[in-house]
């Protein structure tokens, strides 16, 4: 039973240890990276949605609350290469259970051949960004996950070990408890028995 | 590790979460075999309404001797099996919080969804509820609580009270069930590994508070909606644990196998082997193969339909169990046809409901779960008023409710069928970087690779699909009859055969809706 004590404080050390983030890209770090910067960003997704072929960039890498932050959406159709040339809407909800409806970003029109939107944040979270546009009559709608500061599953963990030692230590002390009660009883019972 | 190392954007292709004509979805089956498949279920229906055959308990196989007696000289086996689940438990709890994002690059889910449920459920048929043997919920928390790997825990580590009365049934476990498919298919629990993870933790925290606060293993019994999913389904398995001679139980007085022994605990839910029909409560824990003084107990290999047909006793809440289990399972076909989405979508906009439309999904599967529900039992009124009056009509309806169990396993056989052949490919790669570091959501070139390389011929995949479902509709016109039979006393009452009619039409409705839904394209899930 040692061995699976010391394997219960391994694993509990570990998941309570939050380990240092380094961004590093070509020895600059990756959060002072801009959409102007010769290095390309870390956060880019590239799809194909029905006719179109989407690429979402968002600056910077990692956002932090309170920091403006944007999102670039170049569009092109899949056959041709040519810009979709539109309205595109962007809109965020919270990507957790029961979140609330999504709020409006913004609506932009194509400048440069990107459709540009900013934000900032102001609370840590996980976030839902959602592009919405119209082409030939189709909609297309594309989510993208957005993650706003660190995460802190430690929380969770760090909840979940205390949920469980709570538990624990309440059954075993109650059990104590029952237990010598009903040796006091025990006990008592052959005293009661003699007095009569 | 933490997830901002990685250079991820998630990109979720399911559910409400991407709204496009750019899904991808798994072509189903071709009309010409469904007709077939469908035109032979008919035929069948046929032969068992004009049979004669009358259904007997019958002497299985007893097979697996040595393995039985290895399993009681040595726990360890066991014990070495569920840390070995336990390690792969826990890999996937640190993979879903800590590594990517992407469902499809992350352990958690491809592991969890695509492999671990696909494959637990056509698992059940072969192993019956081998499962729970190693189940990392229930070896977590019981070593934890007795500090013990196998051995029977000490008066400390559980409160031990008897659970009450009126949570005696598994009308927990069909809510939990419920619930959990509502955060599977409604929430999108499969396509995040941090709801993955933390669905996982939870449980482990319920099965914890379960075993702390009740006697013996109440949430294995009544609580756990995978236990009593697999309980329910191996009841049509040919794999059951039963004595070797059912003599030597019938002159055991002191039913080690229920009150354990000094060292090995007593059976979890409260089984006797001795009195022993029917494997919807028996866990596989082997804990009667290591306290049965006279090595009794071993493995039989029997006719599957028999369980269902002949000896398992009628309970209402776990005919309700199994009428929820159809109807999950059908739901999950559902909810995976393309126009699903836009059905949902249409609702939302009607109500007026946004976000994730969660309210318009829980009326949608409200809606698609009341349907079956209301036809059986409609058709349980129907048998009742035309032939059974005399009947309570609960215990028609929990006696003929085990002719359910065959049509829902052989759709969810089919349905897994599909995500684990084609789904599962690329497996390994998930494997070998089980946090997904450094990884991008799937190309489309990945994703056409894996549509048109399935680990099993396209065809044979349909095949087998049509073979499940015909056998399982012919397994349950089968056990309607044979369970009819004994609700008239064994006698063909005059209007016999117009129940067996009845339940032909049903039983044919529901396979033939089984095989429409596998004919339909079906979204791929991550």
């Amino acid at each position: 039973m040692s061995r699976l004590s010391s394997l219960f404080v391994t694993v509990l050390l570990s998941t309570l240890c939050n380990p240092v983030s380094a961004h590093h890209v070509l020895g600059r770090p990756a959060y002072s990276l801009s959409e102007d910067s010769n290095t390309p960003p870390s956060m880019q997704v590239e799809t194909q949605i029905g006719k179109y072929s989407v690429t979402i960039v968002a600056f910077p890498a990692f956002p932090k609350p309170n920091e403006p932050g944007r999102v670039n959406l170049y569009a092109t159709r899949i056959d041709s290469g040519a810009l979709f040339n539109g309205q595109v809407t962007f809109r965020v909800r919270d990507d957790r259970l029961f979140a609330d409806a999504p709020e409006l970003l913004g609506m932009q029109t194509i400048d440069d051949g990107v459709y540009r939107q900013g934000f900032v944040f102001s609370q840590r979270g996980d976030y839902i960004v959602s592009a919405e546009f119209t082409a030939e009559g189709e909609p297309y709608l594309i989510d993208f996950p957005l993650r706003i500061g660190d995460p802190a599953p430690v929380t969770l963990i760090g909840g979940v070990i205390t949920l469980m030692g709570l538990i624990l230590v309440l059954v075993n002390v109650t059990q104590r408890r029952r237990m010598q009660r009903m040796r006091a009883q025990r006990h008592h019972t052959p005293d009661s028995d003699e007095h009569e | 590790m933490s997830m901002s190392n990685t250079p991820v954007v998630n990109f979720t292709w399911n559910g409400f979460i991407c709204h496009s004509p750019g899904f991808v979805a798994h072509p189903g089956m071709p009309l010409g075999l469904g007709i077939t498949a469908a035109l032979l279920m008919l035929a069948l229906s046929f032969i068992i309404l004009r049979s004669k055959a009358v259904g007997s308990p019958g002497v299985g196989l007893v097979i697996g001797r040595h393995l039985a007696k290895a399993l009681a000289q040595w726990p360890w086996i066991q014990v070495v099996l569920r840390v070995l689940t336990v390690a792969i438990f826990i890999l996937v709890i640190a993979a879903g919080l800590f590594g990517t994002a992407l469902p499809e690059r992350n352990l958690a889910t491809t592991l969890t969804w695509t492999l671990w449920w696909t494959l637990l459920i056509i698992a059940v048929f072969f192993t019956g509820s081998g499962w729970c043997a190693v189940c990392p919920w229930d070896a977590l928390a019981t070593w934890l609580l007795r500090w013990r790997w196998w051995r029977r825990g000490s008066d400390l580590s559980s409160l031990n009270l008897r659970v009450p009365v009126w949570l005696r049934n598994v009308w927990p476990a069909l809510f939990m069930f419920i619930g959990l498919t509502w955060l599977e298919l409604g929430v999108g629990v499969t396509t995040s590994p941090y709801a993955t993870a933390v669905l996982a933790l939870v449980m482990v925290v319920l099965t914890l508070a379960s075993h702390a606060v009740f006697e013996r293993k109440a949430f294995c019994r009544y609580f756990c909606s995978v236990g009593r999913t697999i309980g329910v389904y191996s009841t049509v398995s040919p794999l059951a644990m039963r004595p070797i001679d059912a003599e030597v139980c019938a002159r055991c007085k002191t039913l080690e196998c229920y009150h354990g022994i000094v060292e090995v605990e007593p059976c979890p839910t409260h089984l006797v082997m001795g009195r022993i029909n029917q494997n919807l409560y028996c866990t596989s824990c082997t804990a009667c193969m290591q306290s049965c003084p006279y090595t009794n107990v071993a493995w039989q290999w029997r006719d599957a339909r028999v369980e269902a047909a002949v000896t398992a006793r009628p309970h209402w809440d776990e005919a309700w169990f199994i009428l929820g289990l159809l109807t999950l399972t059908l739901f999950h076909g559902i909810t995976m046809l393309p126009p699903w989405e836009s059905w949902i979508r249409g609702l939302g906009a009607w109500m007026g409901d946004k976000g994730q439309l969660l309210w318009s999904f829980s009326i949608g599967m409200a809606v698609s779960m009341s349907v079956p529900v209301l036809l059986f039992s409609l058709c349980m009124l129907v048998i009742w008023r035309m032939m059974l009056r005399g009947h309570d009509f609960r215990r028609v309806f929990a006696t003929l409710s085990f002719s359910l169990i065959p049509v829902a396993f052989a759709y969810h056989i089919a349905h897994n069928l599909t995500h684990l052949l084609r789904e599962a490919r690329g497996f390994m790669t998930v494997a070998a970087n089980p946090f997904g570091v450094n990884t991008l959501p799937f190309t489309e070139t990945e994703r056409h690779q894996r549509y048109l390389h399935p680990l099993l011929a396209q065809d044979a995949i349909f095949y087998l699909q049509a073979v499940v479902v015909i056998s399982g509709v012919g397994a349950a016109l089968w056990i309607w009859r044979q369970r009819l039979l004994s609700l008239t006393g064994g006698v063909m009452v005059p209007r016999f055969q117009g129940g067996m009619l009845v339940g032909a039409v049903f039983l044919l409705s529901l396979g033939s809706f089984s095989l429409w839904l596998l004919m339909q394209p079906m979204i791929m899930r991550m």
